[in-house]
């Protein structure tokens, strides 16, 4: 009598598995465009460097006598909004130790300091 | 394995009508295929060139950032544009792309009418735009109103010191360009402009654009920038009992190629 040939059922089988395994890889890929601008915004954006300037020249300029000159003042504003894109603003206090309330705004980034000398 | 041990009846058993009946299955599998299957797969692919370029405009806007907020001379993108062209539109082409007015709210100007130009992704065959203006990616279905912005221009207001910072940045190029397939995009900082305007009085914001996008930036306006107004001039929600400021910075951006 006739047999049936089945030994070459692995080959259906792995056709199964490689076409499973197509689908799911490319549901993968399809996440892959989401990704994009967060990640970058909130990392690389921290404007670091910016912050530390503009507190070491307030600082620097406020300890000699615990004010700043209206000119002086002036400057460093409109050189921070003009290089830096960035609005700052502070207060300088002075009793026995010197005091300074920074605060910086660029849009993407809101900082304060608060800084007490010793 | 199966062994036959005794013979089957096989009196019914035709093979005209078995071969109509495979073939018949087979044809309507290719049918089905034809009709709903293809048709889905085109859709899934203009779905897909709608989403990589979306993600390419935000790289290029992210390009335009570096470039007018991190003082970087020149940036370029390799960027593959399928499904449709990318096109840019300066600030000289007729009719204005996208303008931008900064007014007192009684008719004085802070800002002449700024046209921003933009740089315009249009879809073959899904009807979509998407285009980069003034530091913003906004996007819009052809067929339907309404339009979304999909990333946020850098625009601020600063509570302490009552300041609003608006960035207002065009395009430029030596003429019309447009661009499908694989391509590099260099764009080129030009001229800046910074100028500070003590406010005495209301600060108004009027959009105007000539593919509307109007609903995008209404969004931003009076969601994001808490604005009030019904456009297409909105009011900007400034603190009265202190001295206000508004800062308009201006920068001139060079596209050199697509």
């Amino acid at each position: 009598m006739a047999r049936l040939n089945d030994d070459a059922q692995w080959i259906i089988l792995m056709g199964f598995l490689v076409s499973f395994s197509l689908f799911f890889l490319a549901i993968v890929i399809n996440q892959s465009t989401v990704v994009g601008q967060t990640i970058a915004e909130s990392v690389v954006e921290f404007p670091k460097n910016d912050i530390r300037d503009i507190s070491h020249v307030i600082k620097e300029h406020a300890v000699s006598n615990g004010v700043i000159t209206d000119k002086v003042h002036r400057d460093i504003l409109n050189l921070s909004i003009q290089r830096k894109g960035a609005v700052i603003n502070y207060t300088l206090t002075h009793d026995t130790n010197y005091h300074s309330l920074i605060t910086y705004n660029n849009g993407v980034t809101t900082y304060s300091e608060n800084w007490t000398s010793d | 394995m199966a062994v036959r041990k005794f013979s089957l009846a096989e009196d019914g058993v035709s093979e005209s009508i078995g071969f109509i009946l495979i073939f018949t299955i087979v044809i309507a599998g290719i049918g089905l295929v034809t009709l709903y299957g293809y048709p889905m797969l085109l859709q899934q692919q203009t779905g897909a060139n709608e989403r990589i370029m979306e993600k390419n405009m935000i790289v290029l806007q992210n390009d335009v950032k570096s470039l007018a907020y991190k003082t970087v001379p020149y940036k370029e993108s390799s960027l593959k544009v399928e499904g449709g062209s990318l096109t840019v539109y300066n600030t000289l082409s007729t009719p204005p792309v996208a303008t931008f007015s900064v007014t007192d709210c009684v008719g004085g100007n802070y800002v002449d009418p700024f046209p921003s130009g933009d740089l315009r992704y249009s879809s073959l065959s899904a009807g979509a735009e998407i285009s980069l203006q003034n530091g913003a990616v906004v996007t819009r279905r052809l067929n339907e109103p309404g339009s979304v912005m999909l990333a946020e221009p850098r625009w601020f207001y600063d509570a302490p010191t009552n300041t609003v910072v608006l960035n207002l940045i065009g395009f430029n190029s030596t003429d019309i360009m447009s661009r499908a397939g694989i391509g590099t995009v260099q764009i080129a900082m030009g001229d800046t402009d910074y100028k500070t305007y003590p406010i005495t009085g209301d600060l108004c914001i009027k959009y105007d654009s000539n593919p509307d996008y109007s609903d995008a930036w209404e969004n931003y306006f009076r969601n994001s920038l808490k604005m009030t107004g019904t456009g297409p001039e909105y009011r900007f929600p400034l603190d009265a009992s202190k001295p206000a400021t508004l800062v308009i910075k201006k920068f001139d951006v060079t596209i050199k190629s697509l």
